[in-house]
């Protein structure tokens, strides 16, 4: 599908060789190839966009430009010589200089002494630093970028623009010919992005090359001269802002393949509410969400990484304080902790199960009877064959390979594992499982497996809400879907609407 | 991101002056309490008295910038006091017992240094656990005895004066000079505030984290060792348990100082201030003949008292 739209441009250059070309570059991961076969090139003065859902390995091209990681294969040619890039001081002769989203300033140290670091004036007496040229070659260097700021202030006053200010700074006084930017943006408000774009431009018009990564479809075509998308650690393609439709770039950025081969029984009818919840708003980062889950339903809640899905989640569980707003749950209002959700029936399935989900060092049966101890035990006392009973139930039921219940959780498979945590919560009486990205880290046939239970726990009655960044998984088990953008919900999918585009669309700062 | 200057205040060292209040607070008590409390010679023997706990007080605001500790201190000071007492005795000479104090003292700082840095142990339990060997040393060293008939030339440490000023406060004030201009003149210096706040950031500037930071623990060590001479020139022996719980002094006043635990936000001139309100505080106890176990309760209730100014300050 998405063969059609490759447009391989080739925009006028005015310089005919690339400042840096990456070819046939490879990396992976035990279980991932992070990278495949990318081929990437910068030309000075030039913003070259990458873009790519969340896991189709912009991070890692980046680490791999900065030397954080080293290549598998594949050449790297500066300026029309082969080089190698195995180190970050081998990025930094090359001129390459990498933005990242967590800056790497020191925040009682000012502005001159970080943008220095390491490489400040010598004193007349060894050791010491000569001050005044400090704060004079600071000075040059914000004026260079047009950052009008005292240069003895210090970084833990500055904001989030003005820290990135610095960052930038940094870079351009080590003559920094290749900015990397990772969605610099992302913390910025409209105007302080409007003013980190006339940097850019600025940047530009000195020759610098700016790899930008960005999530913003309206930013991509505001300051790209190309763009390269990246879907499954490979690039799908090249285009030209000018030739390209917002709708075009969206359909070369999904289309994943669907490795879930389980079929899911749709119910016809919606069964009764089970939660509800009206307006919430938490101190999170999250604002005006509506949504509702009945009976029998798998709920989708999908968006970017960062959109606000996992504070929904622990805004409903209780664990995050609402700042307004209600959450119904079987027709109550709810405005507890997690105390209060687990006995109403709640269940939250982290999306890091081995430190928030299990007690990884004790044994599969300890762990499916920890959230159930009120309910099997009222009256305090722990009977080890009731447990017993309870988890060699669980452990049929769930199909949990396991040679008995007294094995540690550790030494499970990511999938079983999972199985544990569900089964836990089974015990407890759960009725609406909130599932945080519940396939990461399990392999293909694990997945099928925990999906045909999630479809399992809602054919008994329960009802599920499913975070996943796996939108192909969204599409194949939801009955619908709410699309989180920046804190709120985008907008609700019902079945038949629901595709990746959509999510996509939803998703990102478009349409 | 305003694109003329903002209203930000441009002085770094600009603080909280929660410990300037609480200092101003005892002051004003302990004068209307005890009128010999301001007398020139009361208050140069505050001095004198603070100078031991500043010689601690200072390495330790570095070590605790870095997000560490160096409990071992008191127990370093206290062996490396004997060291003095013993060498000084066979040898006669002063110059040779400092000698030694400070070599073993940075031996300590060093191991503390290799401990946190290159084997990840946290300084806590780190600095633990030489404190234990350093107090262990010091009653092999000593016998568990104290040490006398020290030469006049170590005495002489904590008794002369250098242009009618007492020869201790004018260590104090040469050491606090020394790091001052350590912490905020030499690149050294800015790399503390590194360590503490952003490693990353050394390791990006192609820096070692590790060496830096085990030359912070040997300063410590040093300076302990270096204080070792004074405590047994004050003490005029060396006394099997002269420094202790000195380290917890050390950490209050650093407290009370305004410096913070975390992201390597120190303050020297705090720390130098929290010396004299601890010194001050357990002088005009003393002055009014209240009873020690009094003095060491009230040192735990200053540094809550710092600190709450400052948050009152920093929230409102």
């Amino acid at each position: 599908m998405s063969a059609a739209l490759r447009i391989d441009a080739t925009p006028s250059r005015d310089s005919p060789t690339p400042l840096l070309e990456l070819r046939g570059i490879c990396k992976s991961f035990p279980g991932v190839k992070a990278l495949n076969e990318v081929s990437f090139a910068v030309w000075p003065g030039e913003v070259h966009m990458l873009l790519g859902e969340n896991g189709a390995g912009k991070s890692s091209l980046m680490k791999v430009l900065c030397g954080a990681y080293n290549a598998d294969a594949g050449e790297f040619i500066h300026h029309g010589t082969k080089v190698a890039i195995a180190s970050s001081a081998d990025a930094k002769r090359l001129g390459i200089a990498v933005i990242f989203q967590e800056f790497s300033l020191v925040p009682y140290l000012d502005i001159a002494q970080n943008i220095f670091l390491g490489r400040e004036p010598n004193g007349r007496i060894p050791g010491t630093i000569d001050r005044r040229k400090l704060y004079r070659d600071a000075r040059r260097v914000l004026d260079d970028i047009g950052f009008d700021i005292d240069p003895t202030v210090t970084v833990a006053k500055l904001g989030v623009a003005q820290q990135q200010m610095v960052e930038i700074a940094k870079a351009v006084s080590q003559n920094a010919r290749i900015l990397v930017m990772d969605e610099p943006t992302a913390a910025l408000s409209d105007r302080e992005s409007e003013l980190l774009f006339r940097l850019i431009r600025r940047l530009k018009a000195d020759g610098v090359a700016i790899v930008y990564i960005s999530h913003r479809i309206a930013e991509v075509f505001a300051l790209g001269d190309r763009i390269s998308v990246l879907r499954d650690g490979r690039r799908v393609g090249e285009v030209d802002p000018a030739r390209t439709t917002p709708d075009q770039l969206v359909r070369m950025m999904v289309g994943r393949s669907v490795d879930i081969s389980y079929p899911r029984n749709f119910a016809a009818t919606s069964g009764k509410t089970v939660l509800e919840v009206v307006g919430l708003s938490t101190s999170t980062g999250i604002a005006d969400i509506d949504l509702v889950v009945r009976e029998g339903e798998i709920v989708g809640l999908c968006g970017l990484v960062g959109s606000g899905r996992t504070e929904v989640a622990r805004a409903i569980f209780g664990a995050d304080l609402a700042s307004a707003g209600k959450i119904i749950f079987d027709g109550h209002e709810k405005s507890g902790g997690p105390d209060e959700a687990t006995r109403l029936g709640l269940a939250l399935i982290p999306e890091n199960r081995k430190s928030e989900g299990l007690a990884l060092m004790r044994s599969v049966g300890d762990n499916l009877v920890l959230a159930a101890l009120h309910k099997l035990f009222p009256s305090g006392l722990f009977e080890p064959r009731r447990a017993r009973r309870v988890s060699d139930d669980l452990i049929a039921k769930l199909r949990i390979v396991t040679p008995s219940a007294r094995q540690t959780v550790a030494f499970l498979s990511g999938g079983n594992q999972q199985k544990v945590v569900i089964g836990k919560w089974l015990a407890a009486g759960a009725r609406l499982f909130i599932f945080d990205e519940p396939t990461r880290g399990i392999d293909v046939g694990a997945k099928a497996e925990i999906f045909a239970l999630i479809d399992q726990l809602v054919a008994g009655g329960a009802a599920a809400l499913l975070i996943s960044s796996e939108q192909a998984e969204i599409c194949h088990v939801c009955d619908r879907a709410y699309v989180m953008r920046e804190g709120r919900i985008a907008g609700e999918l019902a079945r038949a609407e629901l595709t990746e585009e959509n999510i996509v669309r939803l998703g990102m700062h478009h349409g | 991101m305003a694109e003329t200057a903002p209203a930000i205040s441009a002085h770094p060292l600009r603080r909280p002056p929660g410990v300037a209040i609480v200092l101003t607070l005892l002051v004003v008590v302990f004068a209307a309490a005890a009128p010999s409390f301001i007398s020139s010679t009361n208050i140069a023997n505050v001095l004198v008295q603070s100078t031991l706990l500043l010689l601690l007080s200072l390495p330790m605001t570095l070590v605790i910038m870095t997000e560490g500790l160096d409990l071992s201190m008191g127990a370093v000071l206290t062996l490396t006091s004997i060291i003095v007492a013993i060498v000084s005795l066979s040898t006669g000479s002063m110059a040779l017992g400092l000698l030694a104090a400070v070599t073993v003292g940075t031996v300590f700082g060093l191991a503390n240094g290799y401990l946190v840095a290159g084997l990840n142990i946290p300084p806590f339990v780190a600095t633990l656990g030489t404190l234990g060997m350093a107090q262990g040393l010091a009653l092999i060293a000593s016998d568990g005895q104290s040490v006398v008939g020290i030469p006049r030339s170590v005495t002489e440490v904590y008794l002369a004066s250098l242009f009618s000023v007492p020869l201790p406060i004018v260590i104090g004030v040469v050491a606090y000079l020394a790091f001052h201009g350590l912490l905020y003149h030499t690149r050294f210096g800015t790399y503390i505030f590194a360590l503490g706040g952003n490693r990353e950031a050394l390791t990006y500037a192609g820096l070692s984290p590790t060496k830096l930071l085990i030359a912070v623990y040997a300063i410590s060590g040093a300076m302990a060792g270096f204080a070792g001479l004074l405590m047994t020139a004050r003490m005029n022996a060396g006394h099997p348990t002269a420094g202790l719980g000195l380290e917890f002094d050390a950490i209050a006043a650093v407290a009370v100082g305004g410096t913070s635990f975390e992201r390597g936000n120190g303050w020297l001139l705090g720390t130098a201030l929290g010396v004299l309100a601890v010194g001050v505080l357990r002088n005009g106890l003393n002055l009014l003949a209240l009873p020690s176990s009094i003095q060491v309760a009230s040192v735990g209730a200053l540094v809550i008292l710092a600190l709450f100014f400052d948050g009152l300050r920093s929230r409102s």
